[in-house]
């Protein structure tokens, strides 16, 4: 069949762009994930949930293990998995005598559509055919790429709730989520930016660049002052790369150092972050998902002999506790680090967590 | 012409191709691609191909051409398996064998001649590591063209330091740059040997550029983005695509082409030309200076490569004891299995390796199916597939063990050892067992230093220990001065068969002496022992005379001042010095030559005074220059660049360049300061297969002079064993003029019998 290997072809090219680091940042990772698994569900052939659920696991782990670092892709496919189930599940709940408890009942249970073992369930389960529920998953799937693409807006949306007049911003990094938001909240309010320029990315400079294009008052230090001027800043925003089941923050390297200096003056850490970024992997040591880029930006390859010398490593990534996370702004409104758990459960199905 | 605009259209629709050239044309990394094509050889175990294959990909491009020479098989049947042969492969990959393309520029014409290439092209070798963005290049490339319509060719060059480890010594260049738009206004090729000491650029540059860079610090990628290749059809004697082609396009007024640079600052590229940019691009990828190229991306399929604190990388599935030391930069592949109390840092270990207990492991590459039995040491070294250490094997630094070499037990490999379970196609002296041998399935082809490079500098002096090494040449087939003499031989016999006059043979000897680019010297050598040859044994002097009267105006064509009349004599003296019969021939031929004119009074009192012609101590040329610069010994860095040179000197020659590159070597001997060292004869030394025993000795340093004199005299040819030695009678001029410890008395004669006297000869096993 021509559409199958299609499929295959689209499958192998997120891979292969994946590995080569073609597509980046989490966003664009997410979009071209879901973009590809609503391809997935639609062209291929199932009559049984479980035989979609396990193609879209393999398909799944195969992208993850495309690349690890971007959490992400992993995310994204537990979206999907726990969209179907959710699909089947009120498929069944609807057709069938034995009630199956319902979406927010089963919070605590560790129920999914293999979970029970009634006879009778299991053998409507084997016999009937679930491919008439392939329209409303691809149309949840469309709901969540929907999601996925105003995702900025919608946290953009909060930023009132959140910014004040006269306020001083802290920022590190650049994060497109938190440009929109501070650009959302210089529409209505003055407000004044501190970006740290975040070396040796010096994303930083990028980031005051455009928010001062935007009208805001930008001013750039740089890393070594963030403690001093932290005393003056009312709120430190920061995005994040990822955010794992505890509430830690795999963010932008500097990002530690914000968040700690920010802890000491007791100032608030907002983090904005679309949910998609919401791991839920637990870091069992902080090198975990973290990622070591050339050293290039560290010292230069030309130091010909003094590289041969020293190792140099050059960690993309900083890991935040939860402790030093005051606020995450989602999607979905604000959450303190302490409600992740609920937000993981709402999201993804316990089954899923090891791809 | 289509208006521009249309034309920038056609431009961003057309196919973007690259053609990588997977074949070095050189062998450098001998032995081990006796077995395995250079492009298949595995750097932090994946094939270096895919480095390349994969900065293609990321560059977008959409058609490959991948040209082979040797091993075409290996690397088509590697192709066709791989991932790149797949539907959803982001490239289409053909294969172009090209068994007959000797250089670069065979290659493009043979590309030329088949019509593929439509559009800008990337040409690239395929052993290039890089994560440059070449979107950016290519941009540039084509914005260039708009503005230049002259340009035909950009150059990926990236900063580096002059002495930085990922710069392939010895093939550096230096780039004369217009400062502002980076055009590239001449180019010089920097070659090792000789030293260039001033470079020569037209005026023009100055006054067409007001700001003129030049540098020598730039790692010389091999990236090219290319316009049509038709310039190479037109320039048919271009080899090298950098020394002969774009010196060629900047030097040549007729043109009017224009070859740019492109500066990459931020990412890393380098090429595995040798032995020691492998070693440092290895390095350079555990330390992550290529990312995302780095192992844990994954890129070959089934690689499960992980990364963990202190730049170590392991796969799935390895076992590791207890008591195991991973240092820092480790990589290990899958299926590995390591014992107890054994330590690794700085190295690189293949697949299904299995590591006995106690071994100790620093700065190796260790390659796929590698067993290393108990208590051994590697340094520094290099095993390839499947080789086995047997317990209690030492190998020291810059050893490289090829495909299948089983050592051991008990054997300690001195430093620089090349092993290889070929056999040596030269003629070999099988009855030649060196130490190394022992576990009987060996025979150990080549003692030799040649250019592994992953060495320290200083380590130079060390390098030859044993003795007992075998002394072999590393030649296939005959030299160019073998080739020459036989041709001369062959000429001089017609001639002397069928009755030829003096001139018509001499006119035959010139036009062979140029075509072989070789010395008066060398004819003489050859020539003066065939006309001897010619002369009856039993009636020695009545023919002597016949023979003489009519040939010796011959030499005589060949003699043209009084030092060839000196030398003619020399060789005369030995010639006769051969045998009992023709001693008796010398002196009637002294006369018979003079008395034609061929040789002065003055020349013969020469010869007669000087100190060769008793077979005394040499004082010769050479000799007391080299001794002048072993006293002025001091190390430079660039030893172990002489001696790659030097071994490329020997592997390379071919006669176009023969002529060249003995004049460098001429150069280097007049080098005052002393750059040509100690170590650098011992380097020659060893590859000539001498014995270093004699090293400290006078006749040892003699007869390193005479390895001198054998090569400013235009041969480079091997000395091996004496047997071997009377092969060429060239070689016998040589060990003639040996410096004689023995002082015989009978000067009327003087004694310069073909063989040499054993004090002289390096200790033999």
């Amino acid at each position: 069949m021509t559409g199958s290997r299609d499929l295959t072809a689209q499958i192998e090219s997120l891979i292969n762009r994946l590995r080569r680091r073609q597509v980046v940042g989490s966003w664009s990772v997410s979009l071209e994930t879901a973009l590809l698994f609503r391809q997935v569900v639609s062209v291929t052939r199932w009559s049984q949930v479980g035989t979609l659920i396990k193609l879209v696991k393999d398909v799944g782990r195969r992208l993850v293990m495309a690349q690890p670092r971007e959490l992400a892709v992993g995310n994204i496919v537990r979206r999907v998995l726990r969209l179907i189930r959710d699909v089947y599940n009120s498929e069944v709940s609807s057709n069938s005598v034995k009630s199956v408890p319902q979406k927010g009942g089963r919070l605590y249970e560790l129920q999914s559509y293999g979970g029970s073992n009634s006879f009778m369930e299991i053998l409507n389960f084997l016999t009937h055919s679930f491919s008439h529920l392939k329209p409303s998953i691809i149309s949840e799937l469309q709901e969540m790429i929907n999601e996925l693409e105003n995702m900025y807006v919608n946290i953009a949306d909060q930023a009132m709730e959140h910014i004040h007049s006269n306020e001083i911003i802290m920022t590190v990094g650049k994060s497109r989520t938190v440009e929109m938001f501070l650009k959302a909240a210089a529409k209505k309010r003055k407000f004044s930016v501190v970006v740290a320029e975040t070396s040796p990315t010096y994303l930083g400079h990028e980031m005051a660049l455009s928010l001062s294009q935007a009208g805001i008052d930008t001013t750039v230090i740089s890393d070594s002052a963030i403690f001093a001027v932290m005393s003056r800043v009312n709120k430190v925003i920061m995005g994040t790369h990822a955010v794992l089941a505890n509430g830690g923050l795999i963010s932008v390297s500097g990002a530690q150092m914000v968040a700690t200096a920010a802890k000491h003056h007791s100032t608030p850490v907002v983090v904005c972050t679309g949910l998609y970024k919401l791991s839920p992997l637990y870091p069992y040591d902080e090198d975990s998902f973290n990622d070591m880029v050339a050293p290039d930006s560290v010292m230069r390859f030309d130091e010909g002999d003094l590289i041969d010398k020293v190792t140099l490593i050059n960690p993309y990534y900083d890991y935040v506790s939860p402790e030093l996370v005051s606020l995450f702004i989602t999607n979905t409104g604000g959450h303190p680090p302490s409600y992740l758990y609920r937000l993981i459960d709402e999201n993804y199905d316990p089954e899923d967590t090891d791809i | 012409m289509a208006p521009k605009s249309t034309g920038k259209n056609i431009e961003a629709e057309t196919v973007l191709q690259a053609v990588v050239l997977a074949d070095s044309f050189n062998e450098r990394f001998n032995p081990i691609t006796l077995d395995m094509p250079r492009c298949l050889l595995p750097l932090c175990n994946t094939p270096l191909i895919e480095y390349t294959l994969e900065f293609l990909a990321v560059a977008g491009v959409q058609e490959v051409y991948l040209f082979c020479r040797e091993h075409s098989e290996k690397v088509k049947n590697y192709v066709k398996t791989s991932k790149w042969n797949r539907s959803y492969s982001p490239f289409k990959i053909i294969t172009i064998v090209t068994p007959e393309a000797r250089s670069v520029g065979d290659a493009l014409r043979e590309l030329d001649s088949k019509q593929l290439i439509n559009s800008d092209f990337i040409l690239i070798s395929g052993d290039v590591v890089s994560n440059i963005h070449l979107k950016q290049v290519l941009d540039a490339h084509r914005a260039r063209k708009n503005t230049d319509k002259n340009a035909i060719m950009t150059m990926v060059v990236k900063e580096a330091s002059p002495f930085h480890r990922s710069r392939a010594l010895g093939e550096s260049s230096i780039f004369v740059l217009d400062g502002k738009s980076q055009e590239c206004v001449h180019y010089e090729s920097v070659e090792l040997y000789p030293r260039k000491r001033r470079m020569v650029m037209d005026m023009q540059v100055f006054e067409k550029h007001s700001d003129v860079q030049i540098r020598n610090d730039l790692i010389d990628c091999q990236i090219d983005i290319c316009s049509v290749p038709a310039l190479f059809t037109e320039n048919f004697d271009y080899q090298d695509i950098r020394k002969d082609f774009v010196y060629g396009i900047l030097t040549s007024d007729l043109l009017g082409k224009t070859i740019y640079c492109h500066m990459v600052k931020d990412a890393y590229a380098a090429r595995v030309r040798s032995l020691q940019t492998y070693d440092a691009i290895s390095k350079d990828i555990l330390s992550r200076w290529t990312y995302p190229i780095v192992p844990d991306s994954n890129l070959q399929e089934g690689d499960s490569y992980e990364y963990m604190r202190g730049q170590i990388y392991k796969e799935q599935d390895v076992s590791l004891s207890r008591s195991c030391v991973l240092g820092e930069k480790v990589l290990i592949g899958a299926g590995t299995e390591i014992a107890e109390n054994v330590k690794i840092t700085n190295s690189v270990i293949g697949r299904r390796v299995s590591i006995g207990p106690n071994v100790t492991i620093d700065g190796a590459y260790i390659w796929d199916g590698v067993t290393i039995n108990a208590n051994c040491s590697i340094s520094r070294s290099i095993l390839t597939n499947n080789v086995v250490l047997e317990e209690n094997v030492i190998v020291n630094k810059g050893c490289l063990l090829t495909y299948d070499v089983i050592i051991g037990p008990n054997i300690t490999l001195p430093p620089y050892t090349k092993l290889t379970s070929h056999k040596q196609t030269s003629e070999n002296d099988d009855g030649d067992i060196s130490e190394e041998d022992e576990s009987g399935n060996q025979k150990a082809a080549s003692f030799d230093i040649s250019n592994l490079s992953l060495t320290d500098n200083e380590s130079s002096a060390s390098v030859i220990s044993d003795g007992s090494s075998e002394e072999e040449s590393d030649f296939d087939g005959p030299t160019t001065l073998e080739v020459f003499s036989k041709e001369v031989t062959q000429t001089l016999e017609r001639a002397f068969s069928e009755g030829h006059t003096v001139e018509i043979a001499s006119l035959e000897l010139n036009t062979l002496r140029m075509a072989s680019n070789t010395t008066f010297h060398d004819t003489r050598t050859v020539v003066i022992p065939t006309i001897f040859g010619q002369i009856n044994t039993d009636k020695l002097l009545p023919s002597t005379k016949d023979v003489l009267s009519r040939w010796g105006l011959l030499i005589g064509k060949l003699v043209h001042s009084k030092a060839d009349q000196i030398d003619a004599l020399f060789i005369l003296q030995e010639c006769c010095a051969k045998s009992e019969i023709h001693n008796k021939t010398f002196a009637p031929s002294l006369r018979i030559l003079y008395e034609i004119d061929v040789i002065e009074e003055d020349a013969i009192l020469e010869w007669y005074y000087d100190e060769r012609s008793k077979g005394g101590v040499v004082k010769h040329e050479a000799y007391s220059k080299l001794r002048d610069a072993h006293e002025s010994f001091k190390r430079k860095p660039s030893d172990w660049d002489i001696l790659d040179f030097l071994m490329n000197v020997i592997r390379n020659l071919s006669s176009q360049r023969v002529g060249f590159y003995l004049t460098s070597l001429e150069t280097i001997i007049k080098t005052e300061e002393g750059a040509f060292n100690v170590s650098v004869i011992q380097a020659f030394n060893a590859s000539h297969k001498v014995s270093v025993g004699a090293q400290s000795g006078k006749s040892g340093i003699a007869s390193y002079s005479h390895k001198i004199e054998n090569i400013s005299n235009g041969s480079i040819s091997v000395r091996r064993k004496r047997t071997i030695s009377q092969e060429s009678k060239y070689n016998e001029h040589v060990t003639s003029s040996m410096p004689k410890k023995r002082n015989k008395k009978d000067y009327d004669i003087r004694d310069t019998d073909g063989s040499m006297s054993d004090d002289e000869l390096p200790p033999v096993s």
